[in-house]
């Protein structure tokens, strides 16, 4: 029998070493081949540095975290959810019948005890998402907090005294300054699992991406009175790496070192998607100050 | 036969050393008397073998030196995990100042360079120990080329990392007889095999510790490794498969018969608690039984270990809301000299003593 030698440890492990990086590097390559799939022209709004690259002071890199949200109709005009951006959301379009087409098993009532046992006891599953930028989602969005903070108006208007009204108000025209200058216009509208299907919905490539995400199932409510409805939790990747080619845009947009304040400099960078719906970013430079 | 790896040649070493204590005992008793000659022939025969062993493996000649051997071990673990994480830290200062080109460049070099490194050191080092340290740098070093590579590419995180890294680790485990990278290669193993189950089932793999039951399919084939491919060259290998099983299959099991919700099983969640207590006790008994018959202490070692973990479990469960404490210790105390009375006659039909012997 060949003796095992030392030689034979090298061949073997520098050539599971290579072909690991050749699988790795051809995979980029094939993502960013062509003609991607989208390209979103995101600013500050839509890309974070996260706390956690904020916190690593001893990681020179920098990582932006991708800033989503969600429309969630049945919220009240007056929830300013954009404040906790990027831990998903339960929005109207995932319906039964959606959670159904994405598999997950929506056969059993929801109003049993058995029903209720067997919902919580699925999984998140990967699936296709849809990124919208400054689309209908945000415009529903900017509407909502416009109508807030004109009803809050309205009351302090029919309130001069009380000086509980004139908060209120202020911080509805806040919140209204806000969504038009600071928060995400990046909203998550659709899901689905073939991508052809959901390009062929969304065929706008400047305006919609598609990504991959986790949507899992959540009963709100007590248990007799529960509806089913899908959440969206996560982006499978939810930071994007900034290589030295574009750090300059950015260094300056990092938060404030010791307190963790964001910065007021603002960048404009493109984002692509490429084939395997990886996302790079193309285009970068940096903008003015608030 | 002469002996192919240190662990082979430290086991005739220690033979030797008890052959020779025993010897002279039984001189200084007067039941055995060697003649002069078959002394000297003896004597030589075995300075010879220890010199051939020490030059070629640095085999520990005396109580000392195994004292010694024993500090060394811990040092040059300690010293592989710091220096892993030293590399990880290394990477990270430093990394966000190259290009892309430049960062791929280092990390492949970093993999490949440490690998070279370590065939180098293996060959240079009898004891073992610097090889140790250089080997898991080189995993260490591997791991990161693939982390940082779907960091740097925004590469959609994958379990298939999962299978190079157990690759790599294992090759370097068996080229260079070490059992802590074929502990991180059997760990890699376990978490690829048991995301894959997950998979199966519509989750996405990052979930799959979430259904525990995903681990058995890892358990049930780790045990078998040792059975299929033999291991006597490589000292404690197949213990360390056999314990991993263990591990693999009760800690899971342990979770079950405490969460029965994290079940695939779609029945009550106590129906199933009750089941995989039951269970627990079962396979643990019979790891003991398997352990005794085998001759393999680590799986008696572990089998016990559950069973009493699992039992104990039980009695929290019962008795600590409604016992009075000092009852309730008493109780475990109880039962923990059961097993030592249980033990101690499997023990005796193991050794097959005379009655009365022990």
């Amino acid at each position: 029998m060949m003796r095992w030698s030392r030689v034979h440890t090298l061949i073997a492990g520098a050539t599971l070493v290579v072909l690991t990086n050749a699988v790795a590097l051809i995979g980029v390559a094939y993502n960013r081949s062509g003609d991607p799939d989208g390209a979103l022209a995101f600013t500050q709004r839509e890309l974070q540095m996260s706390y956690k690259w904020w916190r690593a002071r001893e990681n020179s890199g920098i990582g932006l975290r991708l800033v989503w949200r969600v429309y969630d109709e049945e919220v009240g005009d007056e929830s300013d959810t954009a404040r906790w951006y990027g831990v998903g959301g339960a929005p109207a379009w995932l319906t039964k019948a959606k959670l159904d087409e994405l598999g997950f098993d929506v056969s059993q009532p929801e109003d049993s005890d058995r029903g209720v046992r067997h919902y919580e006891r699925q999984l998140p599953k990967e699936v296709l998402v849809v990124l919208e930028l400054d689309g209908p989602a945000y415009a529903e969005a900017r509407e909502r907090a416009k109508r807030h903070a004109d009803r809050e108006e309205a009351l302090r208007t029919a309130n001069p005294d009380k000086k509980e009204f004139e908060q209120r108000s202020k911080e509805a025209r806040e919140r209204l300054e806000r969504e038009g200058q600071q928060y995400s216009r990046l909203f998550v509208v659709d899901a689905g699992l073939d991508v052809g299907g959901l390009r062929a919905k969304y065929p706008d490539r400047a305006h919609y991406a598609i990504a991959r995400g986790q949507v899992r199932l959540l009963l709100p409510g007590s248990r007799r009175s529960s509806k089913l409805k899908g959440y969206v939790s996560e982006l499978s990747i939810d930071e994007i790496n900034v290589t030295l080619e574009f750090r300059n845009a950015f260094e300056h947009a990092l938060p404030d070192a010791t307190t963790g304040m964001r910065s007021p400099v603002r960048f404009d960078a493109t984002v692509a998607f490429g084939r395997r719906l990886e996302p790079w970013i193309t285009a970068a430079a940096r903008g003015g100050s608030d | 036969m002469s002996p192919s790896s240190r662990g082979e040649a430290q086991q005739r070493t220690d033979a030797i050393r008890a052959f020779q204590a025993e010897l002279e005992r039984l001189e200084r008793e007067g039941v055995l008397a060697l003649g002069e000659d078959q002394r000297r022939a003896v004597a030589q025969h075995h300075a010879r073998l220890l010199a051939e062993y020490a030059r070629a493996f640095d085999i520990d000649r005396d109580v000392q030196a195994k004292q010694l051997s024993l500090g060394m071990r811990i040092a040059s673990f300690l010293g592989a995990l710091a220096l892993a994480a030293s590399v990880f830290f290394l990477f990270y200062q430093f990394w966000g100042l190259f290009s892309t080109t430049a960062q791929v460049a280092i990390l492949l070099l970093a993999a490949l360079g440490t690998l070279a490194a370590t065939v180098w050191v293996q060959g240079r080092d009898a004891t073992g120990y610097f090889t140790k340290l250089a080997a898991m740098v080189a995993f260490a070093c591997f791991v990161l080329n693939i982390v940082m590579l779907g960091q740097i590419f925004n590469i959609t995180p994958s379990d298939k990392a999962l299978l190079p890294w157990a690759v790599f680790a294992l090759v370097l485990a068996y080229a260079c007889d070490l059992r802590l990278l074929l502990a991180a290669g059997i760990l890699c193993l376990v978490a690829f095999v048991s995301a894959r189950t997950g998979t199966w089932s519509g989750m996405y793999w990052l979930h799959f510790g979430e259904r525990p039951e995903n681990f058995f399919p890892a358990a049930v084939a780790l045990f078998f490794v040792p059975l299929v491919i033999r291991h006597d060259r490589f000292a404690g290998f197949g213990a360390m498969y056999r314990v991993f099983a263990l591990l693999t299959l009760f800690l899971p099991m342990l979770v079950l018969a405490n969460w029965g919700e994290a079940s695939y099983v779609d029945l009550d969640p106590h129906v199933i608690k009750g089941s995989y207590q039951v269970l627990g006790f079962a396979l643990s008994a019979a790891a003991v039984w398997l352990g005794v018959r085998r001759q393999w202490p680590e799986v008696v070692n572990t089998g016990v270990t559950f069973f009493v973990i699992f039992l104990y479990t039980k009695f929290f469960d019962w008795w600590w809301e409604t016992m009075p404490k000092y009852l309730f210790f008493f109780v475990l105390g109880l039962t923990a000299i059961l097993f030592l009375v249980v033990l101690r006659r499997l023990r005796g039909v193991g050794q097959k003593q005379p009655r009365g012997f022990a």
